[in-house]
This record gives structure tokens, C-alpha cells and sequence, in this order.
């Protein structure tokens, strides 16, 4: 009782110029929703491949949300360094970075108000976070800083005017950049590191951010926090850093929650422009399809083909657009509130854009199916 | 005869309302016809003729009375019944042959047999040969719009015969076409009801009366044996 499939593929060539919108447009919606898949997993991504396990964050109390907002004793790295068990050891030098974590608008190429993310630290930061790597110059002194791969994208500059040997101004005060890094996956790459001495006189800060330790494998997340519990005096809180981590991806669920809506509804859009032009096109059908019903081919049938042929053109314009994202995203960030991600296509981006395209073909050509069966058949047997 | 009759209507009406007004192109009509006539069915524009052949093919419904097609009460089907009764036992030849244009004549010709329990093998064979029954077993490849008017026709004829319906309906089949092609068309027509089928052939071709076993008139929603 099935139309062969040759009759929706041969449909489909009826209309080349109709056939190439399909196809264009569906491939536009889905890789607008394959896009946003990707981008809302690199946000996690980034987010739980920066909270490494055996790193502890001490913050201020209270300020669990915020590293910015915290602030602690410059006694409280050593007092840490001496009170905790665990802390990882590298050649005599413990594993304890004190930081602070400063926003603040940057002068770059002689133009102010980039809105950067500075990070004051100490060498130690090396050792806290053995997945940054320099791959040009070397780590800052006083005067001086390195930058994170991505630091020009999320400041908008050209990445020339923060390569080594430029020279930024923060607060007025020069500093010279004299390297950059990679922290792959993860958030350090859009940020700016200082010294940390440099920082708090530009902040006019007499405390830290927060100190990071890095614990020995096998070592107890719990003495860190046990530390924190017992030091009332220094008003701090231990969080391992995939705890603090998953704190920061809650605020940055609205505006994945914003791409997700945008993304939805472009495509609502796309589909009343699909249903749009199916009408027209299958409304010129009406009196074949009346003579298909005359020999004897039940409604489903007919409604069934339409829909493969329209299934087959959002399929296709979803093959394209898989084909494109694979290519495209590999090498895509993004600047999203503040943090500048890298697309993450996945299988699951790929089956995200699939079940895009598979609905646009199903609701842009079930009802212009059924509309084209409403005629009465000896209506639809008389029309030209 | 009556007990016979392949194809019996009684007090058939079909009635078109247009708010007060209603028309009747089919008024308390009755046919009667024995299997395997050949049935002419003339009459001129507008008296109602594909209607009642509409009626006749279950794709239109009566507005009141009994139409009985091999001892089926046809009316009385349900829509999905229906389609598979006209699968089954209809064979329907329009005006404007109705092909479908992105199928070629091969897989128009096919179509009706998508409906039928049978393998590729036994389908393909029975739309050669019926092609073949048509004359157009070369234009098996060919799609609509690389035949001609009458080259269409007979691909149509070859749609409506191919599973063997016992009835075989014609909604003046040669219409549309020139004077030679209209012949060849008619004298097919004829060879298929020499075959025991059951033909209603509307038109408005005088010639129609030659091959047919028998012509009526419809007139005011009647039927008439001769021209009023
Ligand atoms: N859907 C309809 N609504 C109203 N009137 C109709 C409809 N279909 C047919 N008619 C009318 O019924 C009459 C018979 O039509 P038809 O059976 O097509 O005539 P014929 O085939 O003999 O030319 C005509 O007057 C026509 O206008
Ligand atoms: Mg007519």
C-alpha cells in the first residue's frame, strides 16, 4: 500500500531551485543548533577540564562563588603551606600558589578600556597548574606578564598587539608582554598572569585572591578542608577545584540557556518559511494526489511519501552541515561571558543536529500533506 | 437482466447545494448493466456525466440511493474499504490522462499493482504486458512529457487494465486528442470489452455509438435511450 521511495526521491527533482532552499535552509538551522550544542559543551568542557581533582582552591569565606570577590590573609599561603599535609613537593618547592584574581579595563596598541582577566601569581603557579605550558617566552617579573593563547580574542585586539614584546597598561603602568601560554581545555587561556606583587599595588590590595595548592596523588582533599575548619582566625574555605568549578558552570547556565532559546528559535522560524514554500509546492499536487487515491492508494500513503521527500532534503542539508561543523568547529572559540570556550563537536552535537533536521523535514511537511488530501477526490480530480 | 446486472443503480442522486439553491446533475437515477457490456454514456457538457462516473468509480458518494458494482453495495463502504475496493476492481481512464509526471511510463503503469500481494518478478511482467496490450512496450523508460497526447492515453489505458479490474471506467478518453489518435484509442477500448470486461465510456464522440454495445443519454439527472 507504500508509494515507492523512487516517487518522493524523484519529487524531490521536480523543483531543483525549491529542492537547493531545502537543503540550504535546513543546513543553516542545523548547524545554528549543532553550534549550539557545541558550544554549550565546550562550556562545560572547558569548566570540568580546569577543575583538576588534586588541586584545593582556599578561599575567602563566604565568597565560595566568586574569586574575585574574596579576599584572605597574605599570611595564609605559608600558614597553609605548614598546616596541611599532602601538599605536593617539587625539588624543595611546595606546591602553593598564592593569587589574585583582578578584572580591570587594559590599555592595548595605545587604545584603553579592554576589559581583561588579570591573574597575579608567583612562579609556584607553575607547579599548581602543570597543564600550562609556555609556547613563547617565558614566565613574568615585576613589570612584565604572559598572556594566555586566547587572551587577544576575548579582549577583541588583533592577537599581534599581545605578543611578546608588546607592551599593555594597566592602571597606567606599563607592562611588557614577554610570553604566552597554553592550558589546553581550559579556562587560563583568555587570561592575562602578573606578578603578583605587581597586581596588588595596581589593585591596591593588601590581601589575596585565594591560594591553590596542588595535593600528592593519593593525598586527602579532606585535611585541606579540615585546615580550613580549624584556622577560624583566617576565615577561609577549602574547595577542591572541580567543586568550585561546577559552582562557576551554574553561572554560566542562563546564557547557555539564551544560545539554546536563540538557536530554537531561529529554527521555529525556519519552519514556518519551510511549510511556506511546501505548501505552494504541494498544493500544485492535488490532483495527482486525487489520482493516486483514485487507484486506490490510501491518505497515509500519500501523506508518508511527502514527508520522506521532505525528510530527504533536511537530511541532506543536515549531512552538509555535520560536514562543516566537523571541519569548522575543530578550530572555533568563542567569547561567552567573560571566558572565551572552544566549539566541542561531539556524537551528541552530531545526533543534536540530526534530530534538528529530521523535526524541520517531519513539521514543515506534515501539514502541507494533509492539507494537500482535504479536497474531495472528485474535486481534486477537476482541477487543472 | 435486473438479477444480473454487474452494475445496478437505484434512486441514485447526487445534489449540489449552494446555500438555497441545490442542483441535481444525478436525479433519482437507475442503470442497469450486464457484465461485460460495453456501455456509451453521452450527453452534453455539464449534464452530469463524470459524476456519474465519480459515483460509479466510489470516489464520489451519493447524496441519496444505492449503487451495487459486482453485488458490493458501494456506497456503503467505509473510506478505507473503498480504496481498496477501487484497487481491486477499478480501472479509471481521465480526460487528461493523469499521469504521474516524475514516474516513467513503466512505473506508472506499475502503480496499481504496489496495491497487490505479488513479487517484483510477476509485477514486472504484467506491466509489459500490458504495454504490450497498449502498444508501447518501446516507451517503457520514457516519462510523460517525452510522450505524446495519445501515447499518454494508452500508457493510462495500460495503468487501468494492468491488474485486471472487472470494471473499467472512461471519462471521455479522447477529448483531448486528434481525430486518428481518438480512433486508435477507441478501437483499444473496444479489444479490451471483447475480453468480458465491464466498459462505461463517457464522450461526446458520435463514434463511440460504433464500438459500443449500447449508448445512453443523460439528460436532467436521467438516463435515455436515445437524445432528448
Ligand atoms: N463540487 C461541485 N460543486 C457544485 N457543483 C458541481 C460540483 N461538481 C460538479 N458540479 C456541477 O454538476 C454538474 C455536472 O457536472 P459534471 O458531472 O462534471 O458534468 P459533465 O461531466 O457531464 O460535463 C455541473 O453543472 C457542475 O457545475
Ligand atoms: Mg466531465
Amino acid at each position: 500500500m507504500w508509494l515507492p521511495f523512487r516517487y518522493a526521491v524523484r519529487n524531490l527533482g521536480r523543483d531543483p531551485a525549491r529542492l537547493a532552499l531545502a537543503v540550504l535552509g535546513s543546513a543553516l538551522v542545523v548547524l545554528l543548533v549543532m553550534a549550539a550544542d557545541a558550544l554549550d559543551r565546550g562550556v562545560r568542557r572547558t569548566l570540568r577540564a580546569t577543575g583538576r581533582p588534586d588541586n584545593v582552591i582556599l578561599l575567602g569565606a563566604g565568597s565560595e562563588e566568586s574569586v574575585q570577590r574574596s579576599e584572605i590573609s597574605p599570611r595564609a599561603a605559608a600558614i597553609a603551606e605548614a598546616g596541611i599535609p599532602g601538599i605536593l613537593d617539587v625539588g624543595g618547592l611546595k606546591a602553593v600558589a598564592p593569587e589574585i584574581h583582578y578584572m580591570a579595563p587594559l590599555e592595548v596598541g595605545g587604545r584603553a578600556g579592554f576589559d581583561a582577566y588579570l591573574r597575579g601569581g608567583t612562579p609556584a603557579a607553575l607547579l599548581v597548574y602543570p597543564n600550562v605550558a609556555l609556547i613563547e617566552g617565558r614566565f613574568p617579573r615585576p613589570g612584565e606578564v604572559m598572556v594566555g593563547r586566547f587572551a587577544w580574542r576575548r579582549l577583541g585586539v588583533r592577537p599581534e598587539e599581545l605578543r611578546p614584546g608588546a607592551v599593555v597598561r594597566l592602571d597606567d603602568v606599563p607592562l611588557r608582554v614577554v610570553g604566552c601560554f597554553a592550558a589546553p581545555g581550559t579556562v587560563l587561556e583568555s587570561e592575562i598572569w602578573a606578578d603578583l606583587n605587581d597586581l596588588r599595588t595596581i589593585a591596591r590590595r593588601e590581601t589575596l585572591s585565594c591560594v591553590v595548592l596542588r595535593l600528592r596523588p593519593g593525598a586527602d582533599p579532606a585535611d585541606a578542608e579540615l585546615f580550613a575548619h580549624q584556622r577560624l582566625d583566617l576565615e577561609l574555605v577549602a574547595l577542591p577545584e572541580p567543586v568550585y568549578y561546577a559552582k562557576l558552570a551554574r553561572f554560566y547556565a542562563p546564557i547557555r540557556g539564551m544560545i539554546w532559546l536563540t538557536a530554537l528559535l531561529i529554527a521555529a522560524g525556519a519552519v514556518f518559511g519551510g511549510l511556506n514554500t511546501l505548501y505552494a509546492a504541494f498544493a500544485g499536487r492535488v490532483r495527482e494526489v486525487g489520482t493516486l487515491q483514485t487507484l486506490g492508494f490510501p491518505p497515509p500513503a500519500i501523506v508518508v511519501s511527502f514527508v520522506q521527500e521532505s525528510l530527504l532534503a533536511s537530511l541532506a542539508g543536515t549531512i552538509l552541515a555535520a560536514v562543516f561543523a566537523v571541519i569548522a568547529f575543530e578550530h572555533l572559540t568563542v567569547e561567552v561571558g567573560g571566558g572565551v570556550f572552544a566549539m566541542t563537536a561531539g556524537p551528541g552535537t552530531v545526533l543534536a543536529g540530526l534530530i534538528a533536521g529530521a523535526a524541520l523535514g517531519l513539521i514543515g511537511s506534515l501539514p502541507p500533506a494533509v492539507r494537500c488530501l482535504t479536497p474531495p477526490l472528485p474535486e481534486a480530480l477537476r482541477t487543472g | 437482466m435486473t438479477l444480473d446486472s454487474f452494475i445496478r443503480c437505484r434512486g441514485l442522486t447526487r445534489e449540489y447545494r449552494r446555500g438555497p439553491e441545490a442542483i441535481r446533475p444525478i436525479d433519482q437515477l437507475d442503470l442497469d448493466v450486464p457484465a461485460g457490456e460495453f456501455l456509451a454514456l453521452m450527453g452534453p457538457s455539464g449534464s452530469g456525466k463524470s459524476t456519474l462516473l465519480h459515483l460509479l468509480a466510489g470516489v464520489d458518494r451519493p447524496t441519496a440511493g444505492r449503487v451495487e458494482i459486482g453485488g458490493v453495495a458501494v456506497n456503503e463502504l467505509s473510506r478505507h474499504r473503498l480504496a481498496a475496493w477501487r484497487a481491486r476492481n477499478v480501472g479509471f481512464i481521465f480526460q487528461l490522462y493523469h499521469l504521474v509526471p516524475s514516474l516513467t511510463a513503466f512505473e506508472n503503469v506499475e502503480l496499481p499493482l504496489l496495491l497487490a500481494p505479488l513479487s517484483r518478478r510477476e509485477r514486472r511482467a504484467r506491466v509489459e504486458a500490458a504495454l504490450e496490450a497498449v502498444g508501447l512496450s518501446d516507451r517503457m523508460r520514457h516519462f510523460p512529457r517525452e510522450l505524446s497526447g495519445g501515447q499518454e492515453q494508452r500508457v493510462a489505458i495500460a495503468r487501468a487494465i494492468v491488474h485486471d479490474p472487472p470494471l473499467l471506467l472512461a471519462d471521455e478518453p479522447t477529448g483531448d486528442l486528434d481525430r486518428r489518435s481518438a480512433t486508435a484509442i477507441l478501437d483499444l477500448l473496444r479489444s479490451l470489452g471483447r475480453r468480458g470486461r465491464t466498459i462505461v465510456l463517457v464522450t461526446h464522440d458520435p463514434r463511440a455509438a460504433e464500438v459500443a454495445d449500447r449508448v445512453l443519454h443523460l439528460d436532467k439527472g436521467r438516463l435515455l435511450e436515445a437524445p432528448a
